[in-house]
């Protein structure tokens, strides 16, 4: 199962390695399974084994912060320090280039950069090679690693990558007559074309390669450039490598959608010491395997080298956060496996074991990486094992949740559960919404929180309420079923001066049926959840129709709307027929919910019913029943049965707490009624 | 006695023509009610002559017994055919109108009870916040990666003096420094369940989803506690046969950092699954000594690595983080993880849900089955 999300924030990389090249530089009695399991629990999470012939690659993740172990070499490193905790033999064959037998003719380029692109440049060229296929080891090893063969040049600087965990690059050395390079940051604009033949427009601030004439001729970290690449003609080459900024990188990379395994490297900061190596090793390959001479010196532009760090790391500190108690020489031992020097040291005056200190070394391609005492905690119990450690539970004690938000939860699920059990469908939708949207529902787009960065005008800005999203639904499923019913309750954004947006919930209700059916949905909602004091009243709402708009009040403040959408916003979403819609502030609903109905003591005396039809003439029912509750002390409640052209029929119950009343008794009164209402 | 024969055929007559137990409760409130019938025969007795009254009053009794009889039987007879109707079972019951509950929806009830029970409070905190609660207060500085454009939305908004600019929250994460800041002193126990975004929206990511983010903080709190605590959960919500594993990670607000792995629910942690017929693959025919091997039988599980699924990112929480929710991380430590919603629900056992984007389509079609 793929990652749907990478959690939390990072920025990983994959790499493949087979299992002969690891072998080169592990000596071990593990099996390629074994690897897998042991590395992913306490190492490089190896997330595939594949078995090709006789061999295996490796499918390797590697976190950002660990760069120095995206190499075959730095997982045999990891390897070494992680096997013998599980009984194998691991022992690590030292990659040691020898250095290259110089000449003492001065290096023939004149190259400058700038501390603030490169941390080191390293430069060397050699005369006569013969360029052609690569051995059979090389092409092999870089095709199980997911890379393509081209020649021989090409070949050894990817192999080196691979091997070393460091970028390089290989330039025909006749094709920079002016025999200059000037590393500097591009101007907003400039095009370059990339040794695939595309050009790319440069973001400006990258880091490029100038000729001296203003022709870039590399984009270093990132990508070669057509103009200066090894050809099938070439006789002589500069083989190249520099420490880059990696903020840079990632920058130029990104922007330019230019993911090569060398950026993916180059933005986390490999070790401007490593880099050596990977140089040394190069040149070793390209005398070896294209006859290239050295004929000048190499250079190195390298400021200010990279120098290790120590850390002060108290033994309590490693028992502390590490739950258990680790053995002294243990700590010592995993530390000296993954190449740091541990010295201990002990203050006499504290009682032994919070006295016991280590002084611990890092080395250079760690020293981005461990910074603080955790870091150090980290590698140990890494190693150590996390599944060696015990599981508890975290010792447990009363945390007082704000019963403001214990209850906003709690009356959410209420609501949520009514609502599905009357039929109704629960939606979740985007957060944010497109231009489109907003001012088909004639709604003010400047209301609205704008985002700086979308990715699609579909999801542009933030919803100040839910209803638009709701009638989007109505609008695409319509047909798929006769009647359609959604709500959502979510959070909205409202904009606020100066301060983050008021992040409000709101229950939203949007219908395909009539206004009968929303109001019964939101008045049963209310009855279940026991809120009784609010009114619905006629009133105006920009989105909807006229004669069928109300609005919710509580306390005379209005808490929410309902009705049909009004004409404009049907023609504007072309839905194909009448949409209801409600939004109410949940806020309301939450602070009006009652656990527990009121009690009323049950009427004993009997109920007579009546029923009447009455023409209205202008009044509402609402005045009608304010009217006729007024006129008369029998009648208990009416009910609506039906409307008929203008008539409108009504069942009056009357009864009486103190006595049974007669038939006859009721009919005075429904007459004392009727007149009262002409 | 003239009368008696009469009630007694009217009342044949009557119970012939019922059919249900109401109008038989009617006819015995008729006959044999305070104001019935015999009632009033029994009544009458006071004008009965005193040398007639003995015999009277043996006859009225046994009019009572005689039609208690019958109504008895009568009463009998109408429970026996109720209850003999044959109907076709098989047919469909009434039919209700049903609704739904989005999935995300079920997911949070149950993970905010299965924290609840160990006493970790859910809060809501904004979804909408500056880059400092978002970033530099989790020990993000602002050329991290994540921070720029292409990781995270950012609000065209002008910009807090103290805190940056607004963003559009990429994780929950926001929330340890707001709980620590709400509570000022530990012991702290949080979820924090809101939506996230980020820019990403294609076939296998949307842009927005949610998290579930778990705080502990307090004295003495270790790895221990973190890899106990995800294992309840784990085993609360996938199944108590399930076992956790962590493995080294890298994020920044977490020292060490771990990712957290549940043993896969279709080859149970095995990383094998037995071959089946009709998933052979024709290109790798089978030779005899294919067959005779055991271990050829089985194929490597496509869900999941080597038995193993990832849940999601953990760790203990980062001295720099508790400094800047003004925790002191020389007394207190903590742990915190902030685990995606729709991942851990779309990995549950017969959920069956495997494409993200369908959660946000609103399509009735699919909302309905939940």
């Amino acid at each position: 199962m793929t990652a749907i999300y990478e959690f939390w924030n990072n920025f990983n990389m994959n790499i493949k390695i087979s299992y002969d090249w690891l072998l080169e530089y592990l000596d071990t009695d593990a099996t390629p399974e074994e690897l897998q399991k042991y590395l992913s629990l306490c190492g490089p999470s190896v997330e595939t084994v594949e078995k090709v012939g006789k061999n295996f690659v490796f499918d390797i993740e590697v976190t950002s912060n660990r760069v120095d172990m995206a190499s075959v070499y730095g997982i045999a490193q990891e390897a070494q320090a992680i096997l013998p905790r599980f009984g194998k033999r691991a022992k690590l064959r030292e990659l040691n280039p020898k250095a290259p037998k110089v000449s003492l003719n001065p290096f023939p380029l004149e190259v400058s950069t700038q501390p603030n692109l490169t941390n080191r440049v390293l430069a060397i060229v050699l005369t006569d090679v013969k360029i052609g296929e690569s051995p059979d080891y090389i092409k092999r090893r870089l095709e199980l690693s997911g890379m393509r063969s081209l020649n021989n040049l090409v070949d050894i600087t990817n192999y080196v990558m691979l091997e070393t965990g460091h970028p390089c690059h290989v330039f025909d050395y006749d094709r920079i007559p002016t025999k200059k390079m000037i590393i500097r940051e591009s101007k907003k604009g400039e095009k370059i074309t990339s040794l695939e033949n595309k050009t790319y427009a440069l973001p400006g601030g990258d880091s490029v390669i100038d000729d001296g004439n203003g022709t870039i001729i590399d984009l270093p970290g990132i990508i070669g450039t057509s103009n200066s690449i090894v050809v099938d003609s070439t006789k002589n080459i500069l083989f190249f490598i520099e420490n880059n900024n990696p903020v840079k990188m990632r920058h130029s990379s990104m922007s330019l959608g230019i993911r090569t395994d060398a950026a993916s490297l180059n933005e986390k900061g490999p070790d401007p010491e490593r880099a050596f190596t990977a140089f040394l090793r190069g040149i070793e390959l390209f005398q070896e395997v294209a006859h290239g001479q050295v004929t000048s010196k190499y250079l190195d532009i390298y400021p200010s080298p990279r120098t290790e760090t120590t850390i002060k790391v108290y033994l309590k500190d490693i028992h502390r956060i590490m739950g258990i108690i680790v053995d002294e020489e243990e700590i010592i031992s995993i530390l000296s496996h993954l190449g740091f020097k541990a010295n201990r040291h002990e203050n006499p005056e504290i009682a032994y074991p919070d006295g016991v200190y280590f002084d611990i070394t890092i080395p250079t391609s760690r020293v981005d990486d461990i910074k603080i005492k955790e870091d150090i905690v980290e590698e140990i119990a890494r190693i150590y094992g996390y599944h060696n450690l015990p599981n508890n539970i975290s010792p447990l004690v009363f945390i007082k949740q704000p019963p403001e938000i214990e209850h906003l939860f709690a009356v959410q699920y209420k609501a949520k559960y009514f609502l599905k059990h009357i039929g109704l469908h629960e939606c979740m939708n985007y957060s944010m919404i497109s231009k489109n949207l907003i001012e088909s529902m004639g709604m003010v787009l400047k209301d609205h929180l704008k985002l700086a960065n979308t990715i699609s005008q579909e999801i542009e800005y933030m919803r100040i309420s839910l209803i638009p999203s709701l009638v989007k639904n109505i609008k695409e499923n319509t047909g798929k079923r006769d009647m359609l019913r959604f709500f959502e309750i979510a959070k909205t954004y409202v904009p606020r001066k100066d301060d983050l947006p008021g992040e409000d919930y709101k229950l939203s209700i949007a219908t395909n049926t009539d206004f009968a059916d929303i109001k019964g949905v939101i008045t049963s909602l209310f009855e279940d959840l026991k809120i009784t004091d609010y009114q619905i009243i006629p009133g105006k709402d920009d989105m909807l129709a006229g004669g069928e708009s109300a609005v919710i009040l509580h306390n005379g403040k209005q808490v929410g709307i309902m009705g049909k959408l009004n004409a404009h916003i049907v023609q504007n979403m072309d839905l194909s027929d009448s949409v209801y819609v409600s939004e109410i502030t949940f806020d309301f609903i939450a602070n009006q919910y009652t656990a527990i109905g009121h009690y009323t003591e049950p009427n004993h005396y009997a109920v007579v019913k009546l029923d009447a039809t009455i023409e209205p003439q202008g009044s509402s029912y609402k005045d009608i029943e304010t009217t006729a509750l007024k006129t008369s002390s029998h009648l208990q409640r009416i009910t609506y049965i039906g409307s008929y052209q203008n008539n409108i029929s009504l069942r009056f119950y009357f009864t009486s707490r103190k006595e049974n009343i007669s038939e006859e008794i009721a009919k005075k009164e429904l007459e004392k009624i009727l007149k009262a209402l002409i | 006695m003239n009368i008696t024969k009469s009630i007694l055929q009217t009342l044949g007559k009557a119970l012939t023509a019922i059919t249900s137990l109401a109008q038989l409760d009617s006819l015995h409130t008729k006959y044999l009610g305070r104001n019935g019938e015999i009632n009033a025969l029994f009544e009458d007795m006071k004008s009965i002559p005193s040398e007639e009254k003995k015999e009277y009053g043996k006859q009225v009794n046994e009019l009572k017994q005689s039609v208690v009889a019958l109504l008895s039987a009568k009463r009998l007879r109408l429970i026996a055919t109720m209850g003999d109707k044959k109907i076709d079972v098989t047919l469909p019951g009434k039919e209700f109108t049903k609704g739904s509950l989005h999935p995300v929806t079920y997911a949070i009830e149950e993970i905010s009870g299965i924290f609840e029970k160990i006493g970790f409070i859910r809060m809501s905190y904004p979804e909408i916040d500056w880059e400092f609660f978002s970033f530099e207060a989790l020990n993000m500085p602002p050329e991290h990666p994540a921070r720029d454009d292409f990781e995270t939305f950012f609000v065209k908004h002008p910009p807090h003096k103290k805190y940056g600019k607004m963003v559009l929250t990429p994780h929950t994460s926001n929330g340890q420094i707001r709980e620590m800041m709400r509570l000022g002193k530990p012991p702290m126990r949080m979820i924090n369940i809101g939506k996230t975004y980020r820019p990403n929206w294609d076939a296998s990511h949307v842009p927005m989803f949610h998290q579930f983010e778990g705080l502990c903080i307090d004295t003495r709190i270790n790895i221990t506690h973190l890899k106990g605590t995800i294992d309840y959960f784990a085993k609360a919500y996938f199944g108590q046969d399930r076992e956790t594993r962590l493995r080294p990670f890298h994020f920044q607000f977490t020292e060490p950092s771990f990712e957290v792995d549940i043993t896969c629910d279709i080859c149970k942690g095995t990383g094998y699954v037995k071959r089946s017929f009709d998933s052979f693959d024709g290109e790798h025919s089978r030779t005899a000594q294919d067959k005779s091997a055991q271990d050829d039988l089985k194929v490597k599980c496509k869900l999941c690595k080597a038995g193993w699924l990832e849940l999601g990112g953990t760790g203990m929480i980062h001295p720099n983080v508790l400094a800047a929710g003004g925790v002191d991380s020389d007394i207190y430590t903590g742990w915190a993880f902030g685990f995606g919603i729709e991942r851990v629900m779309m990995m549950k056992p017969n959920v069956g849900l495997n494409n993200v984007r369908v959660l946000y389509d609103g399509d009735i079609r699919v909302l309905e089955q939940f």
